[in-house]
C-alpha cells in the first residue's frame, strides 16, 4: 500500500498548482507547462534516443550469451566477469567513467596515440548522451547476458546439433535457429532493458553529467529529481511522473501484446 | 570438428578483449587510487610507485567517508533486517495460509512490483515531511523497505509455495499456533530464500542514491553513495583522493560479489523483472 497509495496520490497532485496557487485545482495546466519546457522536450528525445539504442543494447549481450553457450574456452570466468559491473551502484561506474572520460584523461590519451582527436565525451552536447548510455550499457550487458543463459537452458540442443550436421555457419545458425527459439527471451530482455533506462540511470546523469551540458542529457526520471528537489515545484514534478509512467505503461501493454501475438503463431 | 575448434578459440579473443574493458575501469581507478598526485598528473597509466594508504586514509578520515559508512551500514542493516522478517511471515502467510483477500494482497503486490520509484517519489517526499520523517535515519529505513518488499514477499512467496502442504498441516496438527509453525518450520526452511534475498536487499540498499538523496538533506546524515557524489566536487583537482573514496564505497560489494557470484547473478535477474 505504501506504494500504490502515493501513486494516486501523485497523479491526483500533478492537476494542482504550485508555489502560490499550492493546492489549487489547476487543470492540464503543468501537462502544458512540461509541454513548453525545452528540457523536458528534451528528456523525451532523449527517451526516443534510448529506444533508437535498445536494439543494440539487446544485441550485445545477446550474442556473448550465445558464444558462452558454445562453450567458448573461458567461458565460465567471462560470465563471473561480464556480469560484475552490474553490482556496483551507478553512482560508483559514473564516478570511475568521470576519470576515464575527462578531457583529459586516459580514453582520450588513447585515442590522441591512435591520431583521433580528443573528444569531449561529456561536454559536447552532440556526444554527452551517448557517452552515458554507453556507460550504462557497460554496467548493465551482464543482467540481460545471464537473463539470455537462463533462457538458453529452455533451447532444443538437437536443433543446433542437427544445424551443425547440415554445416550451418554461425551467423545461420544464430539467426534460424536461436532467434526464432528464444523470441520469448528477447521479447523479455527488451522490456527489461528499456525499463532499466527508463529507471535506473538517474545516478549515472547525477554523477557524469547533471544533465548537462546544454541540458543535453535530462530524462524524466532526472527531470523529476531537479523539479522536485531543486526547483521545489513538486506539482509539475508530478505530472512529469505521470507521463514517464505512462510511457512504462505503453512499454507493458507492448509487451503484452507481442506475447499474445506469439502466442497465437506457436 | 577442429573446424568449430579453432571458431572457438578465434571468438575467445574479443571476448577476453571485452573482459578486460570490464575489469580495467576498475584497476584503473585503484590503481589512481595508490599514486600521489604529482605521479597521477605525470602518467595516468603507469603503475604506482608503492603501495600507499594515505589516499585511503584522507579519504577515510578528513572528508568523512568514515561517517557515511558507518550511515550507510547501520540504515542497510536495519532496512534488510525489517525486509526480511515481514517478507518471510508475509511469504509464509500468503502461501500456506488461506484468508480472505490473501490472493487480492498478493496481487497487489505484484502491481506494486511494477510502479518504478521515480513514479511515487515526489508524493513520497510529501508523505515523510507530513509524518515527521525526513532526515531521519528510520524515514530512510522505511523507504527502503517500502521500496524493497514488494520484491522481497514476492520471492519469499514463490520460495515457500515450493513447501508441502502436509509439512504445515501436520505441525498444526501437533499442536503449534500460526506462530508456532513460522518460526520451527518456515524460518528453518526458507534460510536458503532468506540468505539470497537479503543479500540482494542489501546490494539495492547500499547501492541506492536517489532516495538517500531526495530524504536525508543535512550532509551528516548522508550514506556513502551520496557521499561519493559529493566528493566529486570537493576533490575535482585531487584525482587520487577522489579515486579512494570511490574505492571505499566498491569494496565491500566487490568482495560480496566474489564470493556470492551465483546467487547475486540469479537473484538479480530474478529481479529484474521489477521497475
Amino acid at each position: 500500500m505504501l506504494r500504490l497509495w502515493p501513486l494516486l496520490l501523485g497523479v491526483n497532485f500533478s492537476f494542482t498548482g504550485d508555489g502560490e496557487r499550492n493546492g489549487t485545482a489547476v487543470g492540464l495546466d503543468n501537462y502544458r507547462d512540461l509541454l513548453e519546457d525545452p528540457l523536458f522536450r528534451g528528456a523525451l528525445r532523449n527517451v526516443g534516443l534510448l529506444v533508437l539504442l535498445l536494439p543494440i543494447a539487446v544485441a550485445i549481450p545477446g550474442l556473448l550469451a550465445t558464444f558462452i553457450y558454445l562453450r567458448v574456452p573461458g567461458h565460465r570466468l567471462f560470465r563471473g566477469v561480464y556480469f560484475f559491473p552490474a553490482v556496483l551502484s551507478p553512482v560508483i561506474v559514473g564516478a570511475i567513467f568521470n576519470l576515464l572520460l575527462a578531457f583529459d584523461g586516459p580514453l582520450n590519451a588513447v585515442l590522441g596515440g591512435a591520431g583521433i582527436g580528443p573528444v569531449d565525451w561529456l561536454g559536447n552536447p552532440h556526444v554527452a548522451m551517448f557517452a552515458v548510455v554507453g556507460v550504462h550499457i557497460w554496467a548493465t550487458f551482464g543482467m540481460a547476458l545471464v537473463v539470455f543463459l537462463a533462457g538458453f537452458a529452455t533451447l532444443d540442443g538437437a536443433l543446433l546439433d542437427a544445424a551443425r550436421v547440415d554445416g550451418a555457419s554461425l551467423p545461420q545458425t544464430i539467426w534460424h535457429v536461436i532467434v526464432p527459439g528464444l523470441s520469448r527471451t528477447i521479447q523479455f530482455v527488451f522490456v527489461t532493458t528499456m525499463i532499466g533506462m527508463l529507471t535506473s540511470m538517474f545516478g549515472l546523469l547525477y554523477i557524469m553529467t547533471s544533465g548537462g551540458p546544454e541540458g543535453s542529457t535530462y530524462l524524466p526520471e532526472y527531470y523529476i529529481w531537479i523539479q522536485q528537489g531543486q526547483m521545489n515545484r513538486p506539482a509539475l514534478a508530478s505530472a512529469a511522473s505521470t507521463v514517464l509512467f505512462m510511457i512504462m505503461v505503453v512499454v507493458g501493454l507492448l509487451q503484452l501484446g507481442l506475447l499474445r501475438r506469439s502466442g497465437r503463431t506457436e | 570438428m577442429s573446424r568449430i575448434g579453432w571458431g572457438r578459440w578465434l571468438l575467445a579473443v574479443p571476448m577476453a578483449a571485452l573482459a578486460l574493458a570490464t575489469i580495467y575501469p576498475l584497476v584503473f581507478t585503484a590503481n589512481v587510487a595508490m599514486k600521489t598526485r604529482r605521479e597521477y598528473i605525470l602518467d595516468r597509466f603507469s603503475l604506482a610507485s608503492a603501495l600507499r594508504w594515505e589516499n585511503i586514509v584522507t579519504a577515510w578520515h578528513s572528508v568523512g567517508m568514515a561517517r557515511y559508512f558507518l550511515n550507510s551500514v547501520a540504515v542497510v542493516t536495519c532496512s534488510v533486517a525489517l525486509l526480511l522478517l515481514i517478507g518471510s511471515m508475509a511469504g509464509f502467510a500468503l502461501s500456506q495460509l488461506r484468508f480472505r483477500g490473501s490472493s487480492t494482497l498478493f496481487l497487489v503486490c505484484l502491481v506494486a512490483l511494477f510502479v518504478p520509484f521515480q513514479v511515487i517519489m515526489v508524493p513520497l517526499v510529501r508523505m515523510m515531511a507530513d509524518g515527521g520523517l525526513t532526515d531521519t535515519y528510520p524515514g530512510l529505513v522505511l523507504a527502503y523497505v517500502a521500496q524493497f518488499l514488494p520484491f522481497t514477499v514476492f520471492l519469499m512467496t514463490s520460495y515457500y509455495r515450493g513447501v508441502p502442504t502436509e509439512i504445515v498441516d501436520a505441525a498444526r496438527i501437533d499442536g503449534n499456533t500460526p506462530y508456532g509453525v513460522y518460526r520451527r518450520i518456515m524460518l528453518p526452511m526458507g534460510t536458503p530464500a532468506l540468505l539470497s534475498v537479503g543479500i540482494l536487499n542489501a546490494l539495492f540498499c547500499w547501492n541506492d542514491v536517489l532516495i538517500s538523496l531526495l530524504l536525508m538533506p543535512s550532509a551528516d546524515h548522508r550514506t556513502l553513495m551520496v557521499g561519493v557524489t559529493s566528493l566529486r566536487g570537493q576533490y575535482s583537482d585531487d584525482i587520487p583522493t577522489f579515486a579512494a573514496g570511490v574505492l571505499i564505497a566498491a569494496v565491500p560489494v566487490l568482495v560480496t560479489y566474489l564470493f556470492l557470484q551465483r546467487q547475486i547473478a540469479d537473484g538479480m535477474t530474478a529481479g529484474s523483472t521489477k521497475g
